[in-house]
């Protein structure tokens, strides 16, 4: 069994990554056994609101599809600001994400959020690690999300890349979205996740990227939500994170609900063959 | 009589969130937001997801510009199948019963054969307009062609221009509030104080007891943290309603109490019709017929007829319609904007010259058995989000209906803003 830490309140990202951003180089090939839980936590309703808002849900009692890993992300930062985490927090590239809903949940389910690391490996461009959170109600597992993240570096030309993403949904767009300039400080108000590079021009590049970067849980949970409201109830998505999202930006939402499971995708309205996400989704209609 | 219908309009079921006051728990919740829960919990119950209907009819009275296509973006954000077709109707307090009208004459005409009528309405989250000057002003910049042209015509904003307008609860044509005009019908009929608390606590009452057993369970879907009616007293009595100060009308003569009145509030509710044979195919009970609705209006603006007196005049051209009397009915649904509304009306068909100068009628309507009236609360308690109302009303009635059992009938009356009424008929199945 691993070690099991609970909190009552989330930790705080700014402090985390402020810790982070100070700590020394990182270094090992094992991963802390420790699991992060986040005990008992009511959904705050306003904070709900604000993110249905922002992500583009409809604002009632059902959480979206996304919101419980906002919840679990400080516990996954917090994990991997410590000094047991092989890879350093501040380098890390979020490049996939997996979500299962197991059942509708409500604003009324008392959350246990538990958040491991595990599956530490090579890959071509560096190491990959996933951080898997389990949202728990009454003692049911009724969520489930696993994140991965690349750390860039000397890779393994022959290590396995894992599953691939399916390509772009072709045609014209479903949607336009223009995206303003403060979208990351929006996201970064409700997520909590103040990571400079979403937050101004000035702070994104002084971590080497040319304008501020839209979060990419925000540009998953967006493409979500436009997907019409099944996504909330039982169904499983795959996300795989291309190029970033730079605001202010025009993006074009793209979906083919043709195949199963649907495919949707975001891409630069003035530059189509910029992909910045693909997705598939599962979901009973 | 009415020709022959070809066939009946069949009600199924409704839901609605419960009702809150103006500023409370959906003070951020936009009318989109609260239909597209309302829709989506009867949707639910129903069982219907991913159904195509015959057509979604909502609205709602106090409504952003940029809401043209209210009701259709609800339905695209609800699990009906988006191939559904939508529209908003406007009709004061009125719209909610309106739509149900609109829905069961296509289905009775076999245009459709299912349809969803609601409403919704927010006093909260309202919209905001500049003043007249300033929005004039503003609109000459945005015509502007050239830099130049826009700075000029920046330049005649003055600092009195700015100043901004909510919707007002005011009769544009009088500038009297509803509450004003209301307490000049309430003094013209001696409606008395007592009279009016007395019906204000029956309403709490009646709806406390109705949650008491369970009457909204399959009437409701909880939203945003309420469960039941934020402005719902159960401990409502005469001699609590008693202390309160008078705010509308003058002086000794004043009646009309925050606790006699309906507050402003946010909701919204929807009602599910079929044709029998959809209702048989899709296994949902028939739990009502709507059997027909009327529409009138009074000349209030020359001081002719009270604002809210236009469902007195409705209700006797459809009982004439149906062959019916006052009397036929097992419960009377006379939506509570004031408790004098409710009074005033009353008494307006017990008065004989009322019946006979007014309404061209041999002798008066009569009296009703107040035992029937409201019996599970209505607007005073419940509160009364406008074009939600109606959807609140043909719901229960129908599920009441559908107890009392078939044959049963029920009367609904609504009186609206502009000097206009909508009432309609229900029977039991």
């Amino acid at each position: 069994m691993p070690q099991q830490e609970t909190f009552s309140t989330a930790p705080s990202l700014a402090k985390v990554f402020v810790r982070a951003a100070v700590a020394g180089k990182k270094s090992g090939s094992t991963l802390p056994t420790s699991e992060l839980v986040l005990a008992g936590h009511k959904v705050d309703r306003q904070h709900l609101m604000d993110y249905q808002r922002l992500c583009g849900f409809g604002v009632d009692d059902v959480l979206p599809h996304t919101y419980p890993h906002i919840l679990g992300f400080p516990l996954q930062a917090e994990l991997m600001a410590r000094k047991a985490f092989p890879l350093p927090l501040m380098g890390l590239v979020h490049v996939e994400n997996t979500i299962t809903v197991r059942r509708s949940l409500t604003s009324d389910d008392v959350l246990d959020i538990a958040v491991h690391a595990e599956n530490l490996r090579e890959h071509p461009k560096g190491r990959q690690v996933d951080l898997v959170t389990e949202a728990i109600v009454d003692g049911e597992p009724v969520w489930s999300g696993r994140s991965t993240y690349l750390a860039r570096g000397r890779g393994n030309p022959d290590a396995e890349r894992g599953a691939q993403a399916p390509s772009m949904p072709q045609g014209v767009a479903a949607a336009q979205w223009s995206l303003p300039g403060d979208l990351g400080r929006q996201y970064a108000a409700v997520s909590g996740d103040v990571n400079p590079i979403h937050r101004h021009a000035l702070t994104a590049r002084a971590m080497g990227f040319p304008k501020a970067i839209a979060h990419g849980m925000w540009t998953y949970a967006r493409t979500l939500g436009a997907l019409g409201r099944s996504v909330n109830g039982p169904s499983t998505s795959h996300v795989w994170f291309k190029k970033p999202v730079l605001l202010p930006g025009k993006v074009d939402f793209v979906v083919d609900r043709t195949q199963s499971p649907v495919v949707a995708g975001l891409r630069a309205t003035r530059k189509p063959e910029t992909e910045h996400l693909v997705l598939t989704l599962d979901a009973a209609r | 009589m009415t020709p022959a219908s070809p066939r009946r309009a069949a009600i199924l079921g409704g839901n609605r969130i419960p009702f809150a006051r103006q500023f409370g728990p959906y003070a951020n919740a936009s009318n989109q937001d609260m239909f597209t829960a309302a829709l989506e919990g009867l949707v639910a119950r129903t069982g219907i997801a991913g159904e195509r209907l015959g057509e979604v009819v909502g609205g709602a009275v106090i409504k952003h510009s940029r809401d043209f296509n209210l009701t259709r973006e609800a339905v695209l954000g609800s699990s009906l199948d988006p191939h559904t077709s939508a529209y908003d109707v406007q009709q004061a307090c009125g719209t909610g019963l309106e739509n149900a009208i609109l829905v069961s004459n296509k289905i009775k005409l076999g245009q459709i054969e299912s349809g969803i009528a609601g409403g919704v309405d927010t006093a909260s989250d309202a919209p905001i307009m500049v003043s007249e000057k300033l929005r004039r002003k503003l609109l000459k910049i945005n015509r502007g062609k050239t830099t130049l042209d826009m700075a000029k015509a920046a330049l005649a904003i003055r600092p009195g221009d700015i100043g901004i307008a909510t919707p007002a609860n005011t009769e544009p044509r009088t500038g009297l509030s509803m509450g004003e005009h209301m307490a000049i019908t309430a003094k013209k009929w001696g409606i008395t104080r007592e009279a009016q608390d007395e019906l204000a606590a029956a309403s709490h009452q009646n709806l406390a007891a109705a949650y008491d057993r369970g009457f909204f369970d399959d009437l409701m879907t909880s939203y945003l943290g309420l469960a039941r009616d934020q402005n719902l007293r159960a401990d409502s009595t005469v001699e609590k309603l008693g202390r309160l100060k008078p705010v509308f009308g003058k002086g000794e003569g004043a009646t009309m109490t925050a606790g006699n009145s309906t507050p402003l509030s946010d909701g919204a509710s929807a009602v599910l019709l079929s044709s029998e044979e959809w209702a048989a195919e899709h296994n949902l009970p028939v739990q009502a017929f709507f059997v027909d609705g009327e529409a009138a209006a009074v000349d209030y603006v020359h001081g002719d007829e009270g604002l809210l007196m236009a469902p007195a005049y409705a209700v006797p051209r459809l009982l004439a319609r149906q062959g019916l009397s006052l009397q036929d009915f097992d419960y009377y649904e006379i939506h509570e904007a004031f408790a004098s509304t409710v009074l005033s009306t009353l008494k307006a068909w017990e008065d004989e010259d009322f019946c006979r100068d007014r309404l061209g009628l041999e002798k008066p309507l009569g009296s009703i058995d107040r035992s029937k009236l409201n019996v599970n609360g209505s607007s005073l308690a419940a509160g009364h989000p406008f074009a939600a109302t109606g959807g609140r009303i043909v719901a229960s009635l129908a599920k009441m209906l559908h107890e009392k059992g078939a044959g049963s009938r029920g009367l609904i009356s609504i009186c609206a803003a502009g000097g206009q009424g909508v009432v309609a008929i229900l029977e039991g199945a």
